[in-house]
């Protein structure tokens, strides 16, 4: 049986042990007002567009105004609606969606999230545009970070986002929207509740 | 079979052409340069990810083994392949199992390797790679170029002729844009219709029996969500062991092969959709071979960033395809003979080994001391053509003995201002193929050196 002789040719050939290394010290702690500061500047460099408004409690009304066709996923009918049994040809009309990330990465500007936050792992995908809302208090330094408050066995399935669907195949071009969205959208909100909104 | 050499040189017929792809490649080394100088820890990083993978390939078994069954108990079909027939044979099994005729791929080195596309042509299905990149080079009957960038040696003007070919776009239109707008649509088309989606895997986590696959476009996911069956084929190197793992993978991959910071996506993917299924197929393919050849096990580290290529003086100046291994350029230049010492004898050649590929590794192999090795190898094999074998006999006994080296820098400092042109440039001197030889010196080095310090030691002593 092959997976048998395999694993025999390579439990002969392996080289003589050698122990996992210890980690690198650990980096610096950085303010969240750094964090979200460094996070923003890549953002703008993976090719997304980002929005800061004051609290949670903004987003609808300027989602309102701005997409009023967005899908928002944070509500129960249109989770249901697009679930995970929903036909692809119904999800491939998807125009704008709005989903929420649980942690953005300061380094690169990604944002995870997984099965928790979508009803159907096509939607971060297929969608013409896709908006993501972030708590901007969720923001850490670097992978390493992201990957210590990240629990693969929580989900089947997991995602770093990192801007728009992009490709540079043709000469080196950079464009957007190769298969995925053409574009990203980052709203990045804070937790204490103001009036006021900021758009940039 | 035509060397390395041979096809350089048809690549660099087009002057023009062979300019354009050295310094695109070079704007790419250029880039992956500023990315590696934004992270400060990127030298420990470098060596850590070295280190994690050298405990792995020393502890290889029973992490696959700790992967198989985290991964059965997700739901998934774990296969295991012996080499490529039965790769190929495995996923045909699976294709016909679930009477799948149309078929999606996002890129994968190790499906290059194995020839599954026309294995699975030949069995009257239809295999479409969704990576725009690849799916221009397979319109076209060719394979990668580039392992990242697997149409760098087209122009745009190449690709919109063809697209008006196959996809009808407008004739002599070669706007980016506009071409991967087209692609894009008749892409969708493909996912949307497809019965089963295959990728490559970039990493497999032991101890939570996930697979990682890092796209910009997103071909993978679509691919994988949209088709009821998903596939993922990996080579056994491809273990890590835990997810904080990956952390130190993905810091370091798309910088070294893009300069950007991550890639646009980097997916995960554990258990299989509802209603779904998910299988991994992991392939040995002389991999565990390899392993058991100390001087070359380094090389199972790469995690196919393509960094080495960039940098590459050779593969800058000569393509992708002059190297006729699946993977080209410096890295592939010592898998090649592991694979098939006979058929890739000259690749370990094709270097000028300057040790810019061993610079930029992510995982820090040696690339420029194990092409240097295989050398060693091949010629005390008696592997190399029979010319190249007497000259560097001849060169062995003179560089061995002062005498011999002295007068034969005589002879030839005579010979080259007094022969006629037409018999120092003869055939047989491959380097003067392409170049002029140098103005020959009236004295070698030596003798002048002798004069000078002579002359300096009148000239202390006069003081």
């Amino acid at each position: 049986m092959s997976r048998d002789d395999i694993l025999q040719t390579v439990k002969q050939n392996v080289a003589e042990f050698k122990p996992l290394p210890k980690y690198l010290k650990d980096t610096e702690q950085q303010s969240a007002e750094k964090l979200k500061e460094i996070f923003i500047k890549y953002l703008k460099q993976v090719g997304a567009q980002f929005i800061e408004l004051k609290s949670n409690e903004d987003i609808a009304p300027f989602i309102a105004e701005h997409f009023p066709g967005a899908f928002d996923f944070g509500k129960n009918d249109i989770w249901e609606e697009y679930s995970e049994y929903c036909p692809k040809e119904k999800l491939n009309q998807l125009e704008t969606v709005m989903l929420e990330g649980q942690l953005g990465v300061a380094e690169n500007g990604a944002i995870w999230l997984n099965d928790s936050d979508f009803p159907n792992r096509l939607i971060p995908f297929i969608a013409q545009q896709v908006i993501i809302k972030l708590d901007s208090d969720k923001i850490v330094s670097n992978m390493i970070e992201a990957y210590r408050k990240i629990n693969l066995e929580n989900a089947g399935f997991g995602v770093f986002i990192s801007g728009p669907s992009k490709t540079a195949d043709i000469e080196q071009s950079l464009v957007y929207g190769a298969h995925g969205p053409k574009e990203l959208k980052v709203i990045l909100y804070s937790r204490e509740k103001t009036n006021s909104k900021n758009v940039r | 079979m035509t060397g390395h050499s041979e096809k350089a040189g048809q690549f660099l017929k087009d002057e023009k052409r062979a300019d354009w792809h050295d310094q695109t490649l070079w704007i790419v080394r250029q880039k992956r340069d500023k990315a590696a100088w934004s992270v400060s820890e990127w030298e420990g990083l470098r060596e850590y990810a070295s280190q994690i993978k050298d405990h792995v390939l020393s502890n290889l078994d029973d992490y696959l083994i700790q992967f198989e069954e985290k991964a059965v108990e997700n739901g998934v079909n774990v296969h295991w392949a012996s080499n490529a027939h039965e790769f190929n044979e495995i996923i045909l099994h699976i294709v016909k199992a679930n009477n799948a005729v149309k078929i999606v791929k996002s890129k994968s080195m190790l499906t290059e390797e194995c020839g599954l596309n026309p294995f699975l042509e030949k069995n009257g299905l239809e295999v479409v790679d969704t990576d725009l990149g690849e799916r221009i080079i397979q319109f076209r009957n060719e394979p990668p170029s580039h392992i990242v960038l697997p149409a760098i040696h087209l122009k745009k003007e190449e690709i919109g002729e063809l697209f008006h070919e196959k996809l009808h776009t407008e004739k002599g239109a070669s706007d980016p844009k506009y071409l991967t707008a087209a692609a894009r649509v008749h892409l969708r088309e493909k996912f949307l219709s497809a019965d089963i989606a295959i990728t490559g895997v970039n990493f497999a986590v032991a101890d939570s029996g996930t697979v990682v696959v890092c796209t910009n476009e997103g071909n993978a996911d679509m691919g994988v969500h949209a088709a009821p069956v998903q596939i993922h084929c990996m080579g056994i190197e491809k273990i890590i062991p835990r997810a904080e793992d990956l952390a130190v993978f993905t810091r370091l991959l798309a910088r070294s092969a893009t300069g950007q910071p991550i890639t646009t996506y980097t997916s995960h993917y554990r258990k299989p959709k509802a209603g779904g299924q998910m299988h991994v197929v992991i392939v040995d393919n002389g991999r565990s071979k390899s392993l058991g050849r100390e001087k070359y096990r380094n090389s199972l580290k790469c995690i196919r960033c393509g960094a080495c290529m960039n940098t590459c003086p050779v593969y800058r100046s000569s393509g992708g395809h002059s190297y006729s291994y699946v993977i080209p350029g410096p890295v592939g230049s010592i898998l090649a003979p592991g694979s098939d010492i006979n058929k890739f004898n000259d690749l370990p050649f094709a270097s000028s080994l300057c040790g810019s590929c061993t610079n930029v590794c992510p995982v820090k192999i040696d690339i420029h001391n194990l092409l240097y090795d295989w050398r060693q190898e091949i010629v005390e094999r008696k592997l190399l053509p029979p010319v190249k074998m007497f000259f560097l006999k001849i060169t062995g006994k003179v560089l061995s003995q002062s005498s011999f080296y002295n007068l034969s820098g005589k002879v030839a400092r005579w010979a080259l201002r007094n022969f006629p042109r037409k018999m120092v440039y003869h055939r047989i001197n491959v380097w003067g193929w392409g170049r002029e030889l140098p103005e020959v010196p009236k004295e070698s080095f030596k003798q002048r050196y002798r004069k000078n310090s002579q002359k300096r030691r009148v000239r202390n002593e006069q003081r």
